[in-house]
């Protein structure tokens, strides 16, 4: 691949690696543009943040047990989610404390674990960081399975999302089961991070959930048309990244993180000149 | 429509009471909120909640509602126990905070208004076209369908009070309870706002309990009055009763109110 250029694009497509690419960065990137987007509205933001850490954690598990690395991750990241909630009805730990307390225990637990494990650095790079065009095709079933979930969830239950999000006490009122959505919410931010391990790494990830659903905000638009455009953005930005990676062999999640942050800053300025 | 009208259509409303309390005590950190209240709001009343701040209506409302336990005495709803009752979907709320949300919020006023439609019979499905035929009635009775593909946080504040209670309407309520959602609403959009409620009341058969601290509007323009301050007094309000009278029981023996019934023909045209 050193040689390529962007007129060898089509010849790309013909290859497995980055069908599987191309596809496992799409459900990706529609899964955490759209339960981002309820992330920022709840301001939750950091929720995302800090139970990506703790997937860390995770990861160094699966590699000592030589089980998929993102399904350690998808549980740790599942227990540390169920452990935030019980922090806070508890009345333990402040939302962001809770976060804090979980993301510190998950990532010290990876450095222990590495460090008595003594090795795995190379494969714990490329989650670290994402590694979307080394996807084979079981990383590329558990994205799918994982995605299918999120958006399931959110396909039937985005409007009863939305109402709870704009005001609980009435949702409640009204009959709508907060506590059981709410929960289920906060369980598929876990396993979206986790089926974003493999394409843009722990570290990274954070992005792609905040920045497509903060550029749509800025455009003033009604609910329906803000999720449709952080989806948008979220996929093409994932596609820019792993077409400039692929030709020219750049950090597909660095491309990813700069084209939507490029997104966001045109917005802003469309928002500013329009105000 | 005069007021012998109304109060015709009023009597036409059927006998089961909308609310009725006994013995209610209310109890809300360990102090008493609200001692021992026994009330009726009859089907078709216009009710006006008045006291002073801390009173107690807002425990009141919340009370009735489910939402805070109560410590003794009864409620029913529609004639039926509060704690079997089932038809909460008969009951439309707005809260005293409605007005006070995330004005960068993503929003629509169509939209916003839509959420009113959801309950446990929508969960995992489409709105239809019959919802969204109730959402732009509701739009319409509110006198919001110009502004339905709005942003909610670039409309007045009474503009959004009518959201709200537009949110309520398209659950078909037979009884609507307001908390005073008055945040940064003038004089003459309050009373266009007293009026649409009465409008509703009339012409759509719905049961109004309004909190509110504006006493010429429940006087002019309401059927009963119920005065709240822990304990709770309630009152039609007719040609023959002296607002005083029963106001000086909640808001003190200082209290007087400066109240002419030919007021109401003024400002507040009864129509």
């Amino acid at each position: 691949m050193t040689d390529l250029t962007l007129f060898d694009l089509p010849h790309l497509f013909g290859y497995q690696f980055f069908q599987f690419a191309l596809l496992g960065g799409i459900i990706t990137a529609f899964a955490c543009a759209w339960i981002g987007f309820f992330l920022i509205l709840r301001k939750e933001a950091m929720l995302g943040d800090g139970i990506a850490h703790t997937a860390f954690g995770g990861i160094a598990l699966g590699l000592l047990l030589e089980v998929n690395p993102v399904l350690t991750a998808l549980a740790v990241s599942v227990l540390a989610v169920l452990g935030i909630s019980y922090l806070r009805k508890r009345g333990l730990a402040q939302s962001d404390a809770a976060i804090a307390v979980m993301l510190a225990l998950g990532f010290s637990g990876g450095l222990i674990i590495v460090s008595v494990a003594g090795g795995f650095n190379v494969e714990l790079l490329s989650y670290l960081f994402g590694s979307v065009l080394t996807i084979d095709g079981t990383d590329l079933l558990v994205v799918a399975l994982l995605g299918l979930a999120t958006l399931v969830f959110l396909g039937l239950f985005h409007k009863e999302m939305l109402s709870i999000t704009f005001d609980e006490e009435s949702s409640r009122l009204m009959g709508i089961p907060v506590g059981a959505l709410s929960t289920a919410f906060n369980v598929l931010v876990a396993v979206t991070i986790a089926l974003s391990i493999k394409v843009i790494g722990i570290i990274l990830v954070v992005a792609l959930l905040v920045l497509p659903g903060l550029t749509a905000l800025q455009l003033n638009l009604s609910f329906r048309a803000t999720t449709l455009t952080a989806v948008a953005v979220g996929v093409t930005s994932m596609l820019a990244g792993i077409l400039m990676s692929a030709v020219y062999h750049v950090a597909t999640s660095g491309v990813i993180v700069f084209t939507a942050a490029g997104f966001f800053v045109f917005a802003a300025a469309y928002r500013r000149a329009g105000a | 429509m005069t007021t012998a009208d109304t109060t015709e259509i009023r009597a036409r409303r059927p006998h089961v009471p909308a609310v009725r309390a006994e013995g209610l005590t209310v109890k809300r950190e360990g102090e008493t909120a609200i001692a021992n209240a026994s009330f009726t709001i009859d089907q078709g009343e216009y009710v006006g909640i008045v006291g002073p701040n801390g009173g107690g209506k807002t425990t009141l409302l919340l009370s009735l509602l489910g939402l805070l336990p109560r410590s003794e005495g009864s409620i029913h709803l529609f004639g039926e126990p509060i704690d079997s009752f089932h038809q909460w979907n008969r009951i439309a709320y707005v809260a005293q905070d409605a007005l006070s949300f995330d004005q960068h919020f993503p929003l629509t006023v169509r939209e916003l208004v839509a959420l009113g439609r959801l309950g446990p019979h929508t969960l995992g499905r489409r709105l239809r076209a019959p919802d969204w035929k109730s959402v732009d009635d509701a739009l319409a009775v509110m006198d919001l369908t110009s502004l339905a593909y709005r942003r909610i946080g670039h409309l007045s504040g009474g503009q959004k009070q009518r959201v709200f209670v537009a949110k309520a309407l398209v659950r078909n309520p037979s009884l609507l309870l307001l908390d005073e959602p008055v945040t940064g609403v003038d004089a003459h959009t309050q009373e266009k706002f007293y009026r649409k409620l009465s409008d509703l009341n009339v012409r759509r058969g719905i049961t109004v309990a309004v909190v509110s601290h504006d006493l010429a509007a429940v006087f002019c323009r309401m059927s009963s009055v119920m005065c709240v301050n822990r304990e709770v007094h309630m009152a039609a309000i007719t040609e023959d009763l002296e607002p005083n009278d029963i106001l000086k029981k909640v808001y003190g023996e200082h209290f007087h109110f400066v109240f002419h019934r030919h007021q109401c023909q003024g400002v507040f045209g009864r129509d």
